[in-house]
């Protein structure tokens, strides 16, 4: 692949663009989903091609990628991304100007300590059937226990005529644990997930089985629970719940081209936009993290790019377009999900840096209040208004955690809520995560325990 | 090389293997096949952000061996050798795969063609065209008001073959085109901005109505100006034809899929024939609706496509089936095999859809049927109550309980909407909702999977911010 996409920007097309930049990509995925107790499907996936990017009269860009991959169809790819580029070129108001980035070339192959290639298809079945039985060995009512295994192999290349040109080999993997409870006239579910940038070593520290255990238990459990109350609480958001929290409300309004679409963080570099017990930050090379990334999809390094430090707005996520809009370094947060679509600004392993409150002390200064557990994810908008779902609830009452109740709903908007933030806790985990910003991605999150405000829908008392 | 060339080739790869499998000694085979060409413009903030041109050409199989053993491998290379390897690996994956009760293929059927499925100016688009199409969504969202900011958009003209092949004797295929507007738009008014307004076309011709689609989303966005909270109330909700797609359609489908049904987990299970909605409530899963964005004339797996009455007044009569849920079940294949499913499934995000995964039991268009009222005329009947024409955060599988946030919502006050509300949510189980609906509107709107219209509920939970 990689002489056919050098040949490709030495072609006389690639002369017409101010800038070409080609990725290649070769895509194994490895899904295996055990449903209690039966492998219910298990695939392989192996995808491939090559996408042009383009940039033409210094305003416009365009985009076409195939899975055919040699020389002469790389070719008409290009020249179709070169047509692209032009058919919106006459109505283009504004310029495109890109942040200057170092032209790097590097080679970087994620050395994981139990390589996914060691594993016989065998072995691979043994984790989500692990789960499984672990889950079904709670009891009748586990309705459904559901494990899935996913494995990521990327073998990428990134080459500009810039004079870039990248290679990244980069495994990830990850195992889902889905659980439905029924019983006492009601069904629950809850879920639970491990994942990183590496191999099989994921499973090291958890195993499957204890992890469809716990899944299964809690599911079990919260059918005799009650629904949690509506309304306004002070709350203790426990990591799990805080992940999502973060990565919706707070994250997406950090990305440059939302937030430069008005509302959220927009022009508010330099003033307070949160408490000052928050910094909040982004960093593609944290070791293990589901967003392991050490370039972008511009061929630009990835770092630890402070976005709030103690309630100050420092910066926000940048691709090379928005970083030069703004005057300031790209920081490598321009992403594809693959091949085929065109990179966008996203997260990779947005943070909170972990304060100094042990989770009893978060408890204890709350009179009356809850403490969230677990996420069923949600969405929010560029103006950090979120709804998402909780999968559990402890009431706090007088500092102490009393009665367990049932997920729900909180939705408020994200900026006042991490105002109200009141304490930190000391332990930051690092939580695997997912985004579907126009195209899928998977990201990591490194999180602690948060104290703050926030609006419950639920349906009890 | 053309679409309809690269089609020929990769049916001829596909059938190759098929026979090559046929003489391993398997129990089945199968192949799901496709090749795209899709056209996409994106706008951002007023402008138009890129276009992009994406060629798929791609095939999954199913192998199944002795004792229902299924493997599933699929590949986007173009070659017979990479497809005959995908063959392969299916056959392989299969030998370590565990049983899978009640496994079952479509045998071969009659399909009759759907009509409006292709349209031969959306396949032979100019990307100009598609181009001018967001540009004319933009403007007249922008020129109906100043203050409405384009914020974000699609413009998609997607052409493409399907087709599915088994050892049953299945060998269909289908040319369709697609095509789709999608527009957000913004606004600023007294210093506070407007949460996203959004509206959505949905077809398979180039007549997108640009003009129209971009002055419903300045209408929206101007409507959302000077918003106020209200306080917690029980009392009569509109829901909106997106709501109901959204939100409440979500509901529905995982209460009819069969494998839902199967495992017990469908809050529907064993209520065949009895009231599960008010009466007014009649809905069908309609494969062959002319023109229908998910109409077809074979499923994903081959299947003949059909009509299927779920809910009729109010009684639930049918679930919705592949050729697994249905054999298991002992019932008739609905034809509701789908590959494209829509919902929030790790996996199926991670993998993507189409040849890249196995099929699942999904609507096709989900379609509510209308009632003879227009919205305003639903509204004079409130005396409190809520219009909600989007609700964000999304349903509790299973459990059907509803707890979103009034993203797009107004209150109403003696038959007239009194102001947009600010905060807010909307709490309450779904399928109580649809046991207390007492009003349809005849609004009906075309979505992915489903063409639905205004649904009105009485006693709902509304909390104030």
């Amino acid at each position: 692949m990689l002489e056919n996409l050098r040949k490709c920007l030495e072609t006389k097309i690639a002369t017409q663009a101010n800038l070409v930049q080609l990725r290649g990509q070769k895509r194994t995925i490895i899904t295996c989903m055990v449903k209690n107790g039966v492998i219910e499907e298990f695939s392989n996936v192996a995808l491939g091609g090559v996408g042009a990017r383009v940039l033409v009269d210094n305003k416009s860009w365009g985009f076409s990628s195939t899975s055919m991959v040699d020389a002469s169809n790389l070719e008409k790819t290009l020249v179709n991304a070169v047509k692209l580029a032009k058919s919106s070129s006459k109505l283009k108001k504004q310029q495109i100007r890109l942040a200057s980035a170092k032209t790097v070339k590097a080679d970087i192959t994620l050395n994981a300590k139990k390589p996914l290639q060691n594993f016989s298809a065998d072995d691979i079945a043994e984790i989500p059937l692990d789960a499984c039985k672990g889950a079904r060995e709670v009891g009748q009512r586990i309705a459904e226990a559901k494990a899935t295994y996913i494995s990521i192999a990327d073998d990428k290349y990134f080459l500009s005529t810039e004079g870039a040109e990248i290679h990244q080999n980069i495994t990830r993997v990850v195992l889902y644990v889905d659980i439905i409870a029924k019983g006492n006239n009601t069904i629950c579910p809850a879920s639970e997930s491990l994942g990183h940038a590496g191999g099989l070593e994921l499973f090291d520290k958890t195993s499957p089985y204890a992890l469809g255990k716990t899944t299964a238990e809690k599911a079990a459990r919260l059918l005799n629970a009650k629904a949690p109350p509506s309304g306004k609480f002070r709350v203790v958001v426990h990591p799990t719940l805080c992940a999502t929290l973060l990565h919706e409300a707070i994250g997406h309004p950090l990305e440059a081209d939302l937030a430069m679409s008005g509302g959220g963080f927009g022009n508010q570099i330099g003033k307070f936009v949160s408490s000052k017990l928050v910094t909040i930050y982004d960093d593609g090379r944290v070791e293990g993290g589901l967003g392991y990334f050490p370039y972008d999809d511009e061929g630009v390094e990835c770092k630890h790019t402070v976005l709030i430090e103690n309630g100050v707005l420092r910066s926000f996520m940048h691709d090379r377009t928005s970083a030069a809009l703004s005057s300031v370094s790209p920081t490598g947060n321009a992403h594809a999900w693959d091949y085929s679509v065109e990179p966008l600004i996203r997260q990779t392993n947005i943070g909170i840096e972990a304060g100094d409150y042990a989770e009893e002390e978060l408890i204890e200064d709350v009179k009356e209040g809850l403490f969230l557990e677990g996420t069923f994810g949600g969405q929010a908008d560029v103006n950090a208004d979120f709804t998402f779902g909780f999968q559990s609830a402890k009431r706090i009452n007088h500092g102490k955690l009393t009665e367990e109740l049932r997920g729900a709903n909180v939705a408020g908007n994200a900026i006042e809520v991490f105002k109200t933030i009141d304490a930190v806790g000391k332990d930051a985990v690092l939580r695997p995560g997912a985004c579907g910003k126009f195209q899928f991605a998977i990201q990591g999150r490194v999180v602690p325990a948060i104290r703050c405000e926030i609006m419950v829908g639920g349906m009890g008392e | 090389m053309s679409l309809d060339e690269k089609w020929m080739m990769l049916g001829d790869y596909v059938r190759k293997t098929i026979r090559k499998l046929e003489r391993k000694g398997i129990t089945h085979a199968e192949a799901f096949f496709t090749s795209t060409r899709t056209t996409e413009v994106a706008i951002r903030n007023s402008e138009i952000l890129t276009q992009n041109r994406a060629d798929d050409d791609g095939v999954g199989f199913r192998v199944v061996i002795e004792k229902n053993k299924v493997g599933f491998a699929c590949t986007n290379e173009l070659s017979e050798k990479a497809v005959l390897e995908a063959g392969e690996k299916a056959l392989a994956i299969a030998k370590v795969s565990s049983e899978v009760p009640n496994f079952a293929l479509p045998a071969e059927g009659t399909t009759s063609k759907v009509n409006g499925l292709f349209d031969v100016e959306v396949a032979e688009v100019n990307v100009e065209d598609v181009v001018d199409i967001a540009k004319r969504a933009i403007d007249a969202a922008e020129e109906y008001d100043k203050r409405v900011i384009a914020k974000d958009g699609r413009v998609v003209f997607m052409a493409g073959w399907r087709g599915v092949v088994n050892t049953l004797g299945v060998d269909c295929e289908e040319r369709e085109t697609r095509t789709a507007l999608y527009l957000a738009g913004g606004g600023e008014h007294d210093g506070e901005v407007t949460s996203s307004c959004s509206d959505y076309t949905f077809k398979r011709t180039p007549n997108l109505n640009p003009e129209n689609l971009g002055e419903n989303v300045a209408k929206k966005v101007i409507s959302m100006f000077n918003p106020k909270p209200i306080t917690s109330f029980q009392g009569t909700v509109i829901f909106g034809p997106e709501a109901v797609s959204y939100q409440l359609c979500d509901v529905l489908v995982d209460a009819l899929k069969g494998e839902n049904v199967i495992a017990g987990r469908s809050a529907w299970t064993r209520r065949i024939g009895e009231m599960v909605a008010s009466e007014n409530l009649t809905i069908t899963d309609s494969a062959t609706l002319e023109g229908g964005f998910a109409s077809r004339s074979f499923d994903d797996e081959g299947a003949p496509s059909q009509n299927t009455v779920a809910i009729r007044e109010g009684k639930l009569e049918s679930f919705l089936h592949n050729a697994t849920t249905a054999n298991a079940l002992k019932t008739k294949n609905t034809g509701n095999a789908s590959r494209f499913p829509g919902g929030l499934d790790m996996v199926r995000m991670i993998v993507g859809n189409g040849y890249k995964a196995k099929p699942e039991v999904y609507p096709s268009n989900l379609v509510i049927q209308p009632g003879n009222k227009s919205k305003e005329t639903l509204l004079a009947e409130i005396d409190k109550g809520v219009l909600i024409e989007y609700m964000g955060g999304f349903a509790q599988a299973g459990s059907g309980l509803i707890s979103a946030q009034l993203s797009q919502a107004f209150y109403i006050q003696n038959g007239e909407i009194q102001h947009p509300i600010k905060g807010g949510m909307v709490s309450g189980v779904a399928f109580d909702w649809f046991k207390q609906i007492c009003g349809i509107g005849n609004d009906s709107k075309q979505f992915v999977n489903s063409f639905v219209p205004s649904l009105m509920v009485g006693n709902v939970k509304i909390i104030g911010a």
